[in-house]
Formats: C-alpha cells, sequence, structure tokens
C-alpha cells in the first residue's frame, strides 16, 4: 500500500511538472532546460522556510510560488524577446546556476549533502487535488485566449505578430506560469520525500519531462497527461530495467518525431471543446 | 588579475572555443541549438581513454597523448556522422518544424550520455597521462604542460578549421549553404553531402574537447553538461558566429579563471549566469553584432 501511495504521489508530482512543460513547450514552441531547476526553487524555499523557521505549511507554499515567480522573471526577462534558441540556452545555464548556489550555501540549504528535516504535509489527497487543479488551469488554458495565442506564436512568429499578438508578452505569461505550476510541483515533492539534495534536479529531468510531452504529442493535452502518467508510473514499477529506462524512452522518441512527428496522441483530446476542434484548422 | 591567471584561462578558454565552434557550425547550417554536442563529446571521451588505457603500456606519455586526441576526434566525426543520420536526416527531408530539431537533438544527447553510463557506469576515470603535474617555464611564468598541450592543440584545428572554412572547395560550400540552404541546392550542391561533411567537422572538434574536458575534470557520463560553457561562450560572441565565438570563449575562460580566484570554484557558475544575462540586456547580438532573427 505504501509503495502504491508513493508511486501515485510521484507520478503526480512529476504530471504537474509535465504541465508546466506543457505550456511553454507544447503551446509556445519554447524550451527550457531549466524546468526541473524551478522545481530546485520550489522544494528549496518551501523546505528551508519549513525546516529551518518552522513557518506554517500555506506561507511556505505562498513563499515558494513568489521565489518561483521571480526567477521566471530574471530568466525570461532578457531572453524572451530574443530568437528561441536563446531561451534553451539560458535556462540551461540557470540550472547550472541554481545547482552551484544550492552546493554553496551550506550553512542554509546543507550544501551537496542535501536539505533534511522537512515535515511530510504532502498527502494523497492533496497531491490528487493538485494535479486534477493543475490539469483544470492547463486545459482553460490552452482553450482561453492566450492559449490561442501562443498556438499562433508557435507556428509563425511573425505572423501571430502581424495579427497583433503580444509575442512577448505572451510567450512571458506561458513561462511564467510554467515556472510557477513546476515550483508547486518542488514543494510537494520536498514536504513529501522530507529530504531535497542539489543532484534531483539537474537538466536530465528537464529533458526527461519535454520528451514525455513529445511523447504524448505536442499538440495534444490528453496525450501529455496519459503519457506523463504512463512514463513515470512504470519506472517505479520496473525497478530493475532503471538503467535501460532512458535509453528505451529515447529510442521510442526518435523513431516517434522520425516516423510519426505529431506523437502517439496527434491532435486528440478526450474532452474536447464545441467548435474547436472544427475551428481549429481555420483559425 | 595577473599574467599567470591570464595565462590559464586563455588555455582553458581555447577548450571552451573548440565546443563553441563545434555547436556554432551547425547552428549556421540548420539553423538550431545541437544539444546533441555534449553527447557526442562525451562517447569521445570515454573512446579516447580506451584506445589509452589499451596503449599505454606500449607508447610513453606524450605521444600516447597525441594519439589519444586522434583517436577521439575520429570517433568524434563518426559519432556526429551517425547522429545526422539518426537524428536529423529525416526531419530535413520531411522539412519539420525546427522544434523537432531541438527535441530530436535533445533526445540524442541523452542517448548518447546514458548508453556511455550503462556501459561505464557512472565512475570517474582518469586519463593515464602524467601531463598534468609536469610545468614548463616560459620566463617567469610556469605552464602545465597540459595547459600548454591544449592550447597549441586547440588552436592548430581552430585554424585548420578556418583554412578549410575560407580556402577549399568544401568551405565554400559550407559557408554558401549556410547562407542559404535552397539556392545551393538549385546551384547544383550536393546538401546531403556538405551537411555530413559539416557534422563530421563538428564532431571533431567535439571529440578533442571531449578529450580535454576529461583531462580537466576527470571522465564522467555527465561531462556532457560542460557544454554550458559552450553556449555561454556562443551567446557572448553572437550566436551562430564562429569567429565570435572564439571570443566569447576565451573572454570566458579567462574570466572564469579570474572569478575561481577571487570567489572560489563553487559558486563561479552563478557569475558566468549573470554576466551572460547581462551581455543579452545590453547587447543581445553578442559580441560578433549581427543579430539572428527567427526567420519567418
Amino acid at each position: 500500500m505504501d509503495l502504491f501511495v508513493s508511486v501515485i504521489t510521484f507520478t503526480c508530482i512529476t504530471l504537474i511538472g509535465v504541465m508546466g512543460v506543457f505550456v511553454v513547450t507544447g503551446l509556445t514552441g519554447l524550451f527550457s532546460f531549466g524546468q526541473a531547476s524551478f522545481m530546485a526553487v520550489g522544494a528549496y524555499v518551501s523546505g528551508v522556510l519549513g525546516a529551518k523557521y518552522n513557518l506554517p505549511f500555506p506561507v511556505a507554499i505562498a513563499a515558494a510560488l513568489l521565489f518561483g515567480l521571480a526567477a521566471g522573471l530574471i530568466v525570461g526577462l532578457p531572453t524572451i524577446k530574443l530568437r528561441r534558441d536563446y531561451i534553451s540556452l539560458v535556462t540551461f545555464g540557470f540550472g547550472e546556476a541554481i545547482i552551484a548556489i544550492l552546493n554553496n550555501s551550506a550553512s542554509l540549504t546543507g550544501g551537496a549533502t542535501g536539505l533534511s528535516g522537512i515535515p511530510q504535509l504532502t498527502s494523497l489527497w492533496l497531491v490528487l487535488l493538485s494535479a486534477a487543479a493543475c490539469i483544470f488551469i492547463v486545459a482553460n488554458f490552452k482553450y482561453s485566449k492566450f492559449g490561442r495565442q501562443c498556438l499562433a506564436l508557435r507556428s509563425d512568429e511573425l505572423a501571430a505578430r502581424s495579427m497583433g499578438i503580444n509575442v512577448n508578452r505572451i510567450k512571458l505569461t506561458a513561462f511564467l506560469l510554467a515556472a510557477v505550476m513546476t515550483s508547486y510541483a518542488g514543494v510537494l515533492y520536498g514536504y513529501y520525500t522530507t529530504y531535497v539534495e542539489p543532484g534531483m534536479f539537474n537538466w536530465t529531468v528537464s529533458a526527461e519531462w519535454i520528451i514525455i510531452v513529445f511523447f504524448g504529442g505536442i499538440n495534444s493535452l490528453t496525450g501529455a497527461i496519459i503519457s506523463a502518467l504512463a512514463l513515470a508510473s512504470l519506472p517505479e514499477v520496473l525497478r530493475f530495467a532503471s538503467e535501460w529506462r532512458i535509453v528505451i524512452y529515447c529510442v521510442i522518441v526518435l523513431l516517434i518525431i522520425n516516423f510519426r512527428p505529431t506523437g502517439i496522441f496527434g491532435e486528440y483530446e478526450l474532452f474536447a471543446r464545441q467548435g474547436s476542434s472544427k475551428s481549429g484548422k481555420g483559425a | 588579475m595577473s599574467i599567470q591567471q591570464l595565462i590559464n584561462g586563455i588555455s582553458l578558454g581555447s577548450v571552451y572555443a573548440l565546443i563553441a565552434v563545434g555547436f556554432a557550425l551547425i547552428f549556421n547550417i540548420l539553423k538550431f541549438s545541437n544539444f546533441s554536442h555534449g553527447g557526442v563529446m562525451v562517447v569521445t571521451a570515454y573512446t579516447g581513454y580506451l584506445s589509452a588505457i589499451g596503449l599505454k603500456n606500449f607508447i610513453s606519455s606524450t605521444p600516447l597523448f597525441v594519439i589519444t586526441v586522434a583517436v577521439a576526434a575520429l570517433a568524434g566525426g563518426l559519432v556526429a556522422l551517425i547522429v545526422e543520420r539518426v537524428a536529423f536526416r529525416r526531419l530535413r527531408i520531411n522539412k519539420s518544424p525546427v522544434i523537432y530539431y531541438f527535441v530530436s537533438s535533445i533526445t540524442m544527447g541523452m542517448l548518447l550520455e546514458n548508453l556511455v553510463t550503462v556501459f561505464a557506469s557512472s565512475n570517474f576515470y582518469s586519463y593515464p597521462f602524467t601531463l598534468g603535474s609536469q610545468v614548463v617555464h616560459l620566463g617567469r611564468f610556469t605552464v602545465a604542460t597540459s595547459d600548454l598541450f591544449m592550447l597549441t592543440f586547440s588552436a592548430i584545428s581552430l585554424l585548420l578549421l578556418i583554412w578549410v572554412l575560407y580556402k577549399t572547395r568544401m568551405g565554400v560550400a559550407i559557408r554558401a549553404l549556410s547562407f542559404d540552404v535552397n539556392t545551393s541546392s538549385l546551384m547544383g550542391m550536393d546538401v546531403n553531402f556538405v551537411i555530413m561533411a559539416t557534422f563530421v567537422a563538428s564532431g571533431i572538434l567535439g571529440g578533442i574537447s571531449g578529450v580535454f574536458l576529461g583531462i580537466n575534470y576527470t571522465l564522467y557520463p555527465q561531462l556532457g553538461k560542460m557544454i554550458t560553457k559552450g553556449f555561454i561562450a556562443s551567446v557572448i560572441g553572437g550566436l551562430g558566429n564562429i569567429t565570435g565565438a572564439v571570443i566569447g570563449a576565451i573572454l570566458l575562460g579567462v574570466t572564469e579563471v579570474f572569478f575561481i580566484g577571487l570567489v572560489g570554484s563553487g559558486i563561479t557558475p552563478v557569475f558566468l549566469f549573470f554576466i551572460m544575462l547581462a551581455f543579452l540586456l545590453i547587447r543581445p547580438q553578442g559580441i560578433a553584432g549581427k543579430i539572428v532573427q527567427e526567420k519567418a
């Protein structure tokens, strides 16, 4: 039963991270290799406040989200106006910088040995509710004005700009939404495992989330959710093949990209909104 | 900042220059950031290690170093060819949007890194050279032999690359292709072949830099993340500009050594990151000065 609960908890936390990546990469076409670093920001800010200063859980969450937002602004503001490549290069550097900060502020964060003693307050219900709330937010985002503008600028930035879409603002909005959401995933993570260390948040985690999104298909939220559920829970069950797990994922993703670029689910949505699928092509 | 630090910084920067130029070559032609370059560096660093271990009983230290670099360079060219064939050829033929190139290169990078982890485990290895402890005296200054070797090798390979790019037919073809793919192919150029040649060149540089990184930081499967240094150098120098990449890399190396002396090596990446951000705010086009915009 314990194993079952922990599998569900970790899967839901990954799902929240993947939702963030879906907004940034799936909808907006930006690549963030620092997504896991936002998770580190959330986990560490809330963890330090909870473990060292004994602040209540909601205060820790609020602080973590604010820090996530601030980190998102620091990375986003200088880069969002530039070519898309810059945001992936800069977030890559951001990940390294965050890990360096965590490793070198040992008195506060425990350094490379990690931060322990975070109270375990993440319950199964909280995680399930949070995941559902995040899916709800992202689904509504996708079908809102913002989401459609994101899709427009993903496929052609110049055309979107000439239609009067404020490209930079939309990109920044999507990026910040993802940053805050991922920080929240970090809070849940820290308050579930009670222990965090810098090595858990390197760029391969971010890359894995991107792979999960592409596995399901970048146009399909349903696909992203299902592939997150499948790919995040399988390794917990199939511990024995852990060495080969990433290798196998990579091979599958290469096959998908080469032979079925829309991903497994294509544009399929479980609960397609009325009219949206029809007007989608024309709009 | 002393002259001694400057020398160390330039030699470190020359290794970053190899990474940044290998990255810029592909960026120029296919217009995307090639994240698989880090994976190529890891694989070649290990290939070089294997050959060095195999030959260390027969050859003395200095020729062994040269052979290791040569083997790694060849392996880099080969791996880059495979990467091009597996990850990018079909995308190019299908004229896929640029985000697929991104994902393909990330996946390829992770695949290479994890294959190394599976076969070599995540232990640390170090090359069987004894270069690190030896020093050369140049007037008042002492330079570690390994630094001197790195500087010489990087300079030679970069000069060779520039010679190829500007004095050979293949170089003209590569530059034409980075200017405009469609026109070049209408002029009767074999686009596939030229792209393969570019990948080989980038892989060779990646292979050499892989060995140097392995010497500097010991060998481990996550060595590929050192490609960040190449990214930062490209951003400072101007994305996709080869001269800019070299200048940016040397500057980065010198700055890094300076900061390591000032605040210690642990926190230095944070300063480098903020320098990069400052650069993006003040001069986003980089040192080279030509801004690269998204193609419509």
